[in-house]
């Protein structure tokens, strides 16, 4: 190669690869800042209840919620036996959570007092990858959490955002259950 | 082994003024102009990698590598984009795109889409191999049994397995250590295949990979890419040689020997004359009779065509060649071109030296006839080891007297010392000893690979430059 066109092409390479990594950090920026905000309520399970919301039978539900800002088996309300106990009948809605892979929220149908069905209204979609490792965790998740009546249930490997989402959200509407 | 020198007219050289300088002026701004179209043609196959690459990075690549399973499917992803740049960079040096042609020349293209093959095919097995790791590590899986799954449960991705399958079998068919075993015919269908393997791969790259889903202006990028190079094939590979065809109806006339195992065919057809002046470029033909029609030739013609007539010489090369030497007169002819860079358009150099061994002796009568020089300031040394292959000669040197040229008949075994390309009785000499302006000259070089190593060898070693070498390669 002469060393003009070398010279030329290296530079236009060069400069082709600065501009897509400059366009390239913005993209990141923007995403970390929506899945930093989902991601580190993930696991733990120190959900807020805010974006809950009950469409059940008893809308707005008796006025001393408390503080239901604490973990999610000790909602503070006096009712017995810890979790399972004090859910409503109805169905409830959790908050939806950002990943980069797509937004997940899940619904819960509780009837007698127990979560009777989860359903997913959105999942992790960006991608037909995505898409199809939502499809392998959801069905897992829900069988695990209708046996667990909880949110406090393990992660599907390989599918740790999605997982992380749908429990997140799935958190908030049992929340909102108890509310 | 005699060798025949014969020096028909050789005048004084003139002086550096006059019509010579005036053609050299040209020539070098000529040659300059061709030098840029490379070296824009370069940079832009650089910056087509270096733009794949960045799609990518504008989609967020770079923040991919903090741990290992977004690292190796980003390699991956990497790996295919640049892999599927080459291989459409591939087609369309394949593609007889007359920009293209013109800057470096359909030979030198082919030898880089050659270069690019193994590299593609790296690439591609690359991205196959990382996506399955690091997809294989998100879910748990071992690559195989990732590889099964994705097969099962993603759309179009069992294209995409056959499509790295007949990248493979392309490749490999075209190892020279292999392409060697098997006849031409057979590498020649099994490259067919790497249309049915740009085509498998393509639906994977829009249906499962986010970088070209739906709603990403990278999506467009890559179509337009796409469409470029279909664009490029139908109208260079497939509008061009159908639109000459029908154009000059061309037909064999008669088949009649011309030296040691090689016939001069001759054609007829119409509007003949604008096929003149293609000055040692190539045409590629076919013979559109029953087991003849698919293989295709490339050959210069051996004369300008005069009076509804045209000619080539063919030689008994291989099976393709032979064959051809019992076409039967009427038989319809398809051509396309001409191609390549072996004629005056890349000239530099007021003087013109030509050095042909035996049936590559043949294209060098065409450039004789029209090429631009003062008398005295062209030069022709034909080479053969027998005197019945020195193809054509009669009319060479009738040319050369016409034109002012000297020529020199090498004829006899090859040296084993000094310049191979010369006989073993004029080992020792040099073109410089042929050639009295070699410096201020181009030099077009036609006949056996080795051999013609060897006469280039020599001219750098005289002090030639790049620009001024122009070689026509028989073996791509």
């Amino acid at each position: 190669m002469r060393a003009r066109a070398a010279a030329a092409a290296a530079l236009a390479s060069v400069g082709i690869l600065a501009a897509g990594w400059q366009a390239g950090t913005h993209v990141v920026e923007a995403a970390s800042v929506t899945t930093g905000a989902a991601g580190t309520t993930g696991a733990s399970g120190t959900t807020g209840a805010s974006g809950a919301s009950g469409t059940g039978a008893s809308g707005s539900g008796p006025g001393t919620s408390g503080s239901t800002s604490g973990s999610a088996g000790s909602s503070s309300g006096s009712q017995g036996s810890a979790s399972s106990g004090a859910l409503k009948n109805g169905t409830f809605t959790g908050a939806a959570e950002e990943t980069r892979f797509g937004e997940v929220q899940v619904q819960i149908v509780v009837a007698g007092g127990k979560v009777t069905d989860v359903k997913a209204l959105h999942l992790t979609d960006a991608e037909r990858r995505s898409a199809m490792i939502s499809a392998t965790a959801a069905p897992i998740l829900r069988s695990e959490v209708l046996q667990a009546q909880s949110a406090n249930v393990d992660t599907v490997s390989g599918a740790t955002v999605t997982s992380g989402a749908y429990l997140t959200s799935l958190q908030a509407a049992l929340d909102a259950a108890r509310a | 082994m005699t060798t025949a020198l014969r020096s028909s007219h050789r005048p004084s050289r003139p002086p550096g003024h006059g019509p010579g300088a005036a053609l050299a002026e040209t020539l070098r701004d000529r040659g300059r102009r061709r030098l840029f179209r490379q070296d824009a043609l370069t940079v832009l196959a650089w910056a087509s990698g270096a733009a794949a690459v960045a799609l990518y990075l504008a989609d967020g690549g770079a923040a991919q590598f903090h741990s290992l399973s977004p690292a190796l499917t980003a390699i991956g992803v990497v790996a295919g984009l640049i892999g599927t740049d080459l291989v459409l960079a591939m087609l369309l040096l394949a593609a007889r795109i007359t920009l293209i042609d013109r800057a470096i020349g359909h030979d030198r293209a082919m030898a880089v889409h050659g270069k690019l093959g193994k590299p593609a095919l790296y690439l591609i097995l690359a991205h196959m191999v990382f996506l399955l790791l690091g997809y294989g590590v998100a879910d748990g899986l071992n690559p195989i049994a990732e590889g099964v799954s994705m097969w099962v449960n993603l759309p179009d991705m069992w294209l995409a397995f056959i499509s790295i399958v007949l990248f493979l079998a392309v490749v490999v068919t075209s190892l020279v250590a292999v392409r060697r075993r098997f006849p031409y015919e057979f590498w020649y269908v099994v490259h067919l295949l790497t249309y049915a393997a740009v085509l498998t791969a393509l639906p994977h790259q829009f249906s499962v990979g986010g970088l070209f889903a739906d709603g990403q202006w990278q999506r467009w990028y890559w179509i337009a890419f796409y469409v470029l190079v279909l664009a490029a094939l139908l109208r260079y590979r497939i509008w061009a040689p159908l639109a000459l065809t029908f154009r000059h109806q061309l037909t064999v006339r008669r088949v009649v020997p011309a030296g040691d195992g090689a016939v001069n065919v001759e054609l007829t057809g119409l509007r003949l004359e604008e096929l003149a002046g293609s000055g040692g470029r190539f045409f590629i033909w076919r013979f559109l009779a029953p087991g003849l029609w698919w293989h295709h030739h490339p050959f210069s013609l051996s004369a300008d065509p005069a009076a509804g007539r045209l000619r080539i010489t063919v030689r008994n090369l291989g099976k393709g060649s032979a064959s051809l030497m019992a076409v039967k007169p009427g038989t319809k002819v398809s051509v396309s071109g001409p191609y390549g860079l072996f004629g005056h358009a890349a000239r530099t150099r007021p003087g013109l030296v030509l050095v042909g061994s035996g049936i590559g002796i043949t294209p060098l009568r065409a450039i004789l006839e029209r090429a631009e020089f003062s008398p005295g300031h062209a030069t022709v040394i034909l080479r053969a080891s027998t005197p019945g292959t020195l193809y054509l000669r009669d009319e060479i040197a009738e040319l050369c007297r016409l034109r002012g040229a000297t020529l020199y008949e090498l004829v006899g075994h090859r040296a084993r010392s000094g310049n191979a390309w010369l006989p073993r009785h004029q080992s020792g000499l040099g073109l410089t000893d042929y050639v009295g302006d070699l410096v201020d000259s181009d030099l077009y070089v036609c006949g056996p690979t080795a051999w013609a190593e060897s006469v280039l060898a020599d001219a750098k070693a005289s002090g030639l430059s790049g620009e001024q070498l122009h070689r026509e390669r028989f073996d791509w």
